[in-house]
């Protein structure tokens, strides 16, 4: 009998930190997001879902919602692309293997926030590092105001978060090339198969649930990244490139109307949950079968 | 760590709290805005002073970043773990009055302490006749040009009308290399109010009589299509919108901007980065009909209602507000004097630089005192980016008074 319990027991203080950590917020956040709630967060009447009512009827919102999704899809996706190859590359014994890899993950050292601030300055149209050497290399013949629009501003962000998401990738991806065992390649060399081939049937096959985690993972980081867009364009100009984190904190530290951005917060954590939820299911049936 | 140490180190961590705790008693809480580097330097000198003068209260400042002061204030008061006093926006005081969060000094307020203030600056901390806070830290705005480029270009003085500002500008544009007439704000903090300089000389204001936004009258659409057509005749800056306050300033200070509005501080600025800059502050320019107007902004600093230590935190209040200890923080931040005797002194009486901003005052405005003032003045950011980008003026100042007015409404 008591067997039975014992793993309930042993699960008990991580579910009493995860309910401390996780559920108390959330729950706090449903208070706020249901109640008309005042300037400094106290709680009022409930308010029929007015908050959320808002919300949908904000096109400020609603554009933030599908940038989200372009900016998270674009990130992940741009990240996954560069860092198969970059990862397969570090995965070879060369001269210079250790160096290699540690540039390849300094970005991951600097913080968001300064990384994003040095590009801010790289970007600026009149004293701008990136204008300055595509005019010395003779690309362009006048500055680009980078910042001043979302037609480059925003693809300039997403390079940003692509470059620093791969260093958090690549790493995950190595430990998967590593657990591959070389005798898998020797045998199919042995057979013929040509480097193309070994990718399709052996790398990619299995490497395939680390590119799961790594998905799961790196979508809930970048659907949730602050510091890039806030630091070169606060979602500017004209909210042109607002994601939901950064309509969140307008909403909420700009505006005063916690209500609202409380009802932001807990779609975004709806949105990702079933992202999460529907993700990890089809992963998990695809390697079962 | 073996299981004693733990239980060591825990319980000196519960004695700390318990010291923590009893040192509360005398002890205030103040949460100020950096404003510059020289901030924090001067808090660390009052708490020096002040404690020595007052044995038996212990002063502790928190610095913040001004960016995230009301985000720190927010979290704070909704958490009730605020300090005792805090410096705040005066512009954020009646959400503040409102949400019964400050408390009125006129219990401690003597005449002759009322009597140390410039009314203008005081006034505005001031609602429903309870004094709620007090002027810290005031500013205006006034126009900078450079010297230099106006000699280059034949300009012989700087521009009285937006008229001559045009024409000025032009003039500094035909030099060439790099260098742009009039430095345009679009982005961040204050892109409302540089608009508002143009919309001001229209003689409309930012609340028409009736309690409405002035977005939508004729005043505000000439002033729209003033910047629009310098952005689309090349007379500012190009990439308007990726240029905040700071990265104006910078291009002044590199001889690249001929004139721009801005803040007293600019400077204190210019004498420590660029002290070869020939440069003359003058009035913000009139419109046709000789209306101008200037942004006034002061920070008031305010008492909690919650506050234990309301008399200590008045010692201090008292002690921040003498002339030496304002003379010291205005200076060094490059503020406008919130106090009379202070504002006798040598440093402001001889100073070029601050008379143009002193005498701009008569047509100072400030933030109107109204809930809901910063979603207003976001709205109105919005539009103006949206038409430095190239929109249509008449459309989006519509548009932006529509949804201002439905914020005014409430």
């Amino acid at each position: 009998m008591q067997n039975r319990f014992l793993p309930y027991l042993l699960t008990l203080p991580s579910l009493f930190l995860a309910a401390v950590v996780i559920f108390w917020p959330v729950w706090d956040l449903i208070q706020i997001s249901t109640h008309e709630v005042s300037r400094f967060g106290q709680l009022r009447d409930f308010n029929d879902f007015a908050n959320f009512a808002a919300l949908a009827a904000d096109p400020d919102f609603t554009a933030a919602l599908w940038r989200t999704g372009q900016w998270t899809v674009m990130v992940v996706g741009g990240a996954l692309l560069l860092s198969i190859p970059v990862a397969m590359i570090l995965n070879t014994d060369f001269y210079g293997r250790g160096i290699a890899r540690v540039i390849i993950m300094l970005p991951w050292a600097v913080s968001l926030t300064m990384t994003a601030v040095v590009w801010r300055w790289a970007l600026s149209g009149e004293s701008g590092m990136l204008n300055s050497a595509l005019i010395g290399l003779g690309l362009i013949d006048h500055n680009i105001q980078w910042l001043a629009s979302a037609e480059t501003a925003f693809p300039m962000q997403v390079l940003i978060g692509i470059l620093v998401t791969v260093p958090f990738t690549t790493t995950i991806f190595l430990g998967g090339l590593s657990s591959i065992p070389d005798d898998l390649y020797e045998a199919a060399a042995l057979e013929g198969a040509t480097p193309l081939q070994q990718f399709r049937e052996i790398t990619f096959p299995l490497l395939k649930p680390f590119i799961n985690i790594a998905i799961v993972l790196n979508t809930i980081y970048v659907f949730n990244s602050f510091p890039i867009i806030w630091v070169m364009t606060q979602g500017g100009p004209a909210n042109s490139t607002d994601i939901l984190v950064t309509h969140l904190y307008k909403l909420a530290f700009r505006i005063g109307k916690l209500g609202e951005a409380s009802a932001v917060s807990l779609v975004m954590f709806a949105i990702l949950l079933v992202f999460t939820m529907i993700y990890v299911r089809l992963a998990m049936r695809e390697q079962r079968t | 760590m073996s299981l004693a140490k733990w239980t060591v180190g825990l319980m000196a961590g519960m004695s700390m709290l318990a010291i923590a705790a009893q040192a509360d008693a005398g002890e205030v809480r103040v949460t100020v805005a950096e404003y510059s580097a020289k901030t924090a330097p001067y808090f660390a000198d009052v708490k020096k002073e002040f404690e020595a003068a007052n044995p038996g209260i212990s002063v502790k400042f928190e610095v913040v970043p001004w960016d995230v002061l009301l985000q720190k204030l927010t979290t704070d008061i909704t958490a009730g773990t605020n300090a005792d006093l805090s410096i705040i926006g005066t512009r954020w005081l009646i959400d503040f009055v409102q949400q019964d969060v400050a408390e009125p000094l006129d219990g401690y307020i003597k005449p002759d302490f009322k009597d140390r203030f410039i009314d203008t600056f005081l006034s505005p901390s001031i609602m429903d006749g309870k004094t709620y806070g007090l002027p810290i830290a005031a500013s205006a705005r006034a126009m900078y040009y450079n010297k230099e480029l106006f000699e280059k270009a034949g300009i012989a003085k700087p521009p009285a009308t937006w008229t001559e500002l045009q024409e000025d500008a032009r003039k500094i544009k035909a030099l060439g290399s790099g260098t742009f007439g009039f430095g345009l704000q679009g982005k961040e903090i204050e892109t409302d109010v540089y608009y508002y300089y143009a919309m001001w000389s229209q003689g409309t204001e930012i609340l028409n009589k009736d309690g409405t936004s002035g977005l939508s009258t004729p005043g505000a659409l000439e002033a729209a299509k003033l910047y629009k057509s310098m952005i689309d005749e090349g007379l500012t800056e190009p990439g308007v919108t990726s240029n905040n306050r700071e990265d104006v300033q910078n291009l002044f200070k590199q001889g690249k901007v001929g004139m721009m509005i801005t803040a007293p501080f600019l400077s204190n600025q210019i004498k420590d980065e660029a002290p070869n800059l020939k440069y003359g502050v003058a009035a913000i320019p009139a419109g046709p009909t000789g209306a101008r107007g200037t942004y006034g902004v002061t920070d008031s600093i305010i008492m909690f209602k919650n506050s234990k230590n309301k008399d200590e935190a008045w010692k201090l209040l008292d002690f921040l507000f003498t002339t030496e200890q304002r003379a010291k923080f205005t200076q060094g931040e490059g503020f406008l004097p919130v106090n009379k005797e202070e504002a006798k002194m040598d440093y402001y009486v001889n100073n070029a630089d601050l008379a143009a901003f002193t005498a701009l005052l008569p047509d100072a405005r400030f933030a109107p005192v109204i809930p809901g003032w910063e979603e207003v003045a976001q709205i109105t950011s919005d539009a103006m980016q949206k038409i430095y980008l190239g929109g249509d003026p008449e459309a989006g100042l519509k548009d932006a008074a529509a949804k201002a007015n439905t914020v005014l409404k409430k």
